[in-house]
C-alpha cells in the first residue's frame, strides 16, 4: 500500500469518500447487485446452509492440523516435480520471486488476480528489479494502468466509470476508445493476448491447495488464470498457508458455495486445478512450477484472537452487506484487504497498531457474519480486537479513560443510580428533538457523527420499583 | 530445508497451543474411490436422460449452446455448421484418436484449415508450431471427461493429445461428449476426482483439470456483463446420442 495514503487519518479518508458522489453511486449499485445475486443464488439452493456448516468445519479441522496438511501438500508438489518455497514474511516471498525471475532472465510476468501478491506489494518489487508485471484480470489491469489499488476484493475497479476507463485506455494504450464496456473489454483482450503469448513467467495466487494431491486451485471468470498457468514457461503460485485443504472431497464443498457467495454464480466460468509442471506427453504448460507458502503473520493467529479470520475464502460477500463499506468503499480502509474481514486481516498482517481507528469502522450489526460462507464471527473478533487495543494502550488515552469510568459506573448499582440522575440533569442543554446532539469537550467526538438516545426520563429500575 | 523445518516448527508450536478445541472433521471421503465411482456410473446409466436435460438447461443458462448429433460420424457436420455460420476459417482440435472422430476431411471440404494435436510430437519445434496454430485458430474442438448437470459445467483433463489451449485461445470452443460422461452433482465430481487421484500417473497424462461453465466473462467495468474477455466468446456442447 502506498504509505502516502495512510498519512491521512481514517476519518479524513472516509470523509473524502463520502463526498465523492460518483463513488457513492457506484458503491450503491455494485453492492446492491452483489447482495441480490447472492441472495437469489442461495434461495434456489436448499443444500447451501448445510454446505456452509460443512465448509466451516473443514476449515477448522484443517487449522487443527495445519502443520500436517502443509507438509503433505509440500511433499506432493515436490513429488510432481514442483518446487516449494517457505516465506515467513512478505519480504521473503518477494525475494523468492525476484530471485527466480532474475536467475531465469525473465523480463515480463503476467499475473492473474491475487490478493496475496497485493498483500506483499509484489508489483512494485518486480518493477524495481526491471521486470514488467502485467495484471491480466480486467479490473486489476485497469487499476494497474491508473496506478491505483483494488477497492473491492473481487471487483477491483468498481470505483471507476466506463468514461474514466475509456480515457485511461486512450491515454495509456494510444487510440481513441468509446466509453462502452464491450469495446473496452475487446481492447484489453487484444493487448493482453499478446502479453500472455510473450511472457516467460506466470504468477497466480491460489483459492485452495489440496494437500492430498498437491493441486493448486484457481477460480476465475475471465480465463486469464488459465492463460497464466498454460502459456508461460514458468508458473509461480503464491498462497497464504491457510488456503490448504485436505482432499478433493473438501474442494467440491467449497466450490459449491464460493461463487454463489461472491457473484451468485453456481460455479465461476473457470475452475483450474493445477498439479505441478506439465507432464511428459503435454504440448503445453509450464516446464517449471513453484509454490510459495506465505506466513506473514498468519501462524501467530492460530492460537490467538483472529484464528477464525484464517477461514476466509476472500469472496467479498461481507464487504457488500457492510453498512460502513457501502458508504466509504475500499480505498478509505487504506490497506490491501477492505471491509469487515479486511480490518481483521489488516490487524493480522500489519499488527494491531495499524487498526487503531479501523477497529471502530463497524457498527457490529452482524450482517457480515450472516453472509459469510464459512460463518466467520467477524463482530465478535472486532470487539475482542477493540479490547486488545485498549489493553495494549494503542487506543487513545481519553478513549481508554472514558470506558474505564463507564465500567466503574456499570459495576456499582449506587454509582449507576447516581449517574442516571446526574445524566438526566446534565444532558438538558443538548437534547433536541428527542436526541442527544453536539456534546461538549471530548464527548463531542462521539456526537459529531451520530446522535445518541438521551438518558430516559425514568430508568428501568425506577419503573420496576413502581410496578411492584 | 532449514527454512521448511523452521517454518513448520513455528506452525506446530502454535497448533500445540490450542488444545481442547471442539473436534471438527473434514468432508467424508469415499473409502474405496474406484467402487464409489463405479456405483455412480451404474446409477447414471439409468438416470442419464434426466441429467442430460438438466445439463442442457443449466448450460444454456450460462450462455452455452447445446447441440445433438446422432452418432460420432455426424459430429463433423455439426461442427461444420457452427464454423460456417460464424465464418470460421481455421480450427484446432484434440487428437482424433482421443476424440473418436476426425473432423478434418469434412471441414477441409468446407474450405477450413484444421490442425490436430498429435500424441507423440512434443518436441520444442512442435510446441512452438502448435502454439502459433492455436493462437491463430478461430475454433477449438475438444472432448469432455465429465459433464456436470447441476451447474452446466464441462470438465476437461489436459494430457497427451489434449492441449490446454484448444478450449482457451480460439474465439469459439466446441466440446463433444457422450452419455457416459454425465454426472449430476458436485459431490459426484468429488468422488471422480478422488478416483482419478488414486493412481494419477495411470489415469491422467496431463497436469491440469479445467472446469468450464460457459464462456469467458467479466463484469469489471461498471458491472456490465461482457463475454469473451480472455477466453472463448462462445461455448458449444455437442451431445452424441450413440457413442
Amino acid at each position: 500500500m502506498s504509505e502516502g495514503l495512510l498519512q491521512t487519518p481514517f476519518p479524513e479518508r472516509a470523509g473524502a469518500a463520502l463526498k465523492d458522489t460518483f463513488l457513492q453511486e457506484a458503491l450503491t449499485i455494485a453492492t446492491t447487485k452483489f447482495i441480490d445475486l447472492r441472495k437469489e443464488s442461495f434461495a434456489g439452493f436448499p443444500a447451501g446452509e448445510a454446505l456452509r456448516d460443512r465448509a466451516r468445519a473443514i476449515k477448522e479441522a484443517t487449522l487443527q492440523h495445519l502443520d500436517v496438511h502443509l507438509e503433505r501438500l509440500a511433499d506432493n508438489v515436490e513429488r510432481l516435480g514442483g518446487t516449494v518455497h517457505w516465506a515467513a514474511t512478505g519480504e521473503e516471498a518477494r525475494e523468492i520471486v525476484l530471485r527466480l525471475a532474475r536467475d531465469r532472465g525473465v523480463r515480463m510476468a503476467v499475473k492473474s488476480k491475487s490478493m496475496a501478491t497485493e498483500e506483499i506489494d509484489l508489483n512494485e518489487a518486480l518493477e524495481h528489479a526491471g521486470i514488467t508485471p502485467v495484471e491480466t484480470d480486467l479490473g486489476e489491469y485497469i487499476i494497474q494502468l491508473a496506478h491505483e489499488k483494488p477497492s473491492h476484493i473481487i471487483a477491483p475497479a468498481i470505483h471507476k466509470t466506463k468514461g474514466q476507463v475509456a480515457e485511461l485506455f486512450s491515454r495509456e494504450l494510444g487510440g481513441r476508445f468509446e466509453a462502452d464496456p464491450e469495446v473496452l473489454t475487446a481492447v484489453a483482450r487484444r493487448v493482453l493476448r499478446e502479453k500472455f503469448l510473450q511472457a516467460d513467467l506466470g504468477i497466480t495466487g491460489a483459492n485452495f491447495a489440496v494437500a492430498d494431491t498437491g493441486t493448486v486451485v484457481l477460480v476465475t471468470n475471465e480465463g486469464n488464470g488459465r492463460m497464466v498457468t498454460s502459456l508461460p514457461r514458468i508458473h509461480v503460485a503464491l498462497m497464504g498457508i491457510e488456503k490448504v485443504i485436505p482432499s478433493m472431497s473438501d474442494l467440491v464443498v467449497f466450490l459449491a458455495i464460493l461463487a454463489r457467495s461472491a457473484t451468485g454464480q453456481k460455479l465461476s466460468s473457470y475452475t483450474t486445478l493445477v498439479r505441478g509442471p506439465r507432464r511428459a506427453g503435454e504440448l503445453e504448460g509450464p516446464e517449471e512450477f513453484h509454490l510459495i507458502l506465505l506466513d506473514n503473520g498468519r501462524a501467530r493467529q492460530i492460537a490467538s484472537t483472529l484464528r477464525e479470520a484464517l477461514y476466509c475464502l476472500r469472496c467479498g460477500a461481507c464487504l457488500n452487506v457492510c453498512p460502513v463499506y457501502r458508504q466509504i468503499g475500499g480505498h478509505a480502509y487504506g490497506y490491501t484487504y477492505p471491509g469487515p474481514i479486511g480490518i481483521l486481516l489488516t490487524a493480522m498482517l500489519k499488527g494491531n497498531e495499524s487498526v487503531r481507528e479501523l477497529a471502530h469502522a463497524s457498527s457490529l450489526c452482524g450482517a457480515c457474519k450472516d453472509v459469510c460462507p464459512v460463518r466467520i464471527d467477524i463482530p465478535r473478533m472486532l470487539v475482542e480486537l477493540r479490547e486488545h487495543l485498549d489493553r495494549e494502550k494503542i487506543a487513545s488515552w481519553t478513549e481508554r479513560m472514558v470506558f474505564r469510568v463507564f465500567r466503574r459506573l456499570l459495576l456499582s448499582p449506587a454509582a449507576f443510580r447516581f449517574s442516571a440522575r446526574a445524566g438526566r440533569w446534565l444532558q438538558r442543554p443538548f437534547v433536541r428533538a428527542g436526541r442527544l446532539r453536539g456534546l461538549p469537550l471530548v464527548f463531542g467526538n462521539w456526537t459529531r457523527t451520530r446522535d445518541l438516545p438521551p438518558v430516559a426520563a425514568r430508568t428501568f429500575r425506577e419503573q420496576w420499583k413502581e410496578l411492584r | 530445508m532449514a527454512a521448511r523445518a523452521e517454518f513448520l516448527e513455528r506452525i506446530r508450536r502454535e497448533v500445540a497451543k490450542t488444545p481442547g478445541l471442539f473436534g471438527a472433521s473434514p468432508a467424508p471421503r469415499p473409502a474405496a474411490p474406484a467402487a464409489a465411482a463405479e456405483a455412480i456410473r451404474r446409477e447414471l446409466a439409468e438416470r442419464w436422460p434426466e441429467a442430460l436435460e438438466r445439463f442442457r438447461q443449466e448450460f444454456e443458462r450460462v450462455a452455452g449452446v447445446f447441440h445433438r448429433a446422432p452418432d460420432l460420424d455426424a459430429v463433423p457436420e455439426v461442427i461444420g455448421s457452427i464454423a460456417r455460420e460464424r465464418g470460421v476459417r481455421s480450427l484446432v482440435t484434440w487428437d482424433p484418436a482421443v476424440l473418436g472422430f476426425d473432423a478434418a476431411p469434412r471441414l477441409a471440404a468446407l474450405g477450413c484449415s484444421v490442425v490436430a494435436a498429435r500424441a507423440g510430437a512434443e518436441d520444442e519445434a512442435s510446441r512452438l508450431r502448435h502454439r502459433a496454430d492455436a493462437a491463430g485458430a478461430q475454433l477449438g474442438v475438444t472432448g469432455a471427461d465429465f459433464v456436470l448437470a447441476e451447474t452446466g459445467t464441462l470438465i476437461l483433463l489436459s494430457g497427451t493429445g489434449r492441449p490446454r489451449s484448444t478450449s482457451l485461445l480460439p474465439d469459439v470452443h466446441v466440446a463433444v461428449f457422450g452419455r457416459d460422461r454425465l454426472l449430476e452433482s458436485l459431490e459426484q465430481v468429488g468422488v471422480m476426482l478422488e478416483d482419478l487421484h488414486v493412481d494419477p500417473d495411470r489415469t491422467m497424462s496431463g497436469a491440469m483439470i479445467t472446469f468450464i461453465t460457459g464462456p469467458s466473462r467479466t463484469a469489471d467495468i461498471e458491472l456490465t456483463l461482457t463475454r469473451g474477455v480472455h477466453g472463448p466468446k462462445e461455448v458449444h456442447a455437442v451431445f452424441v446420442e450413440v457413442p
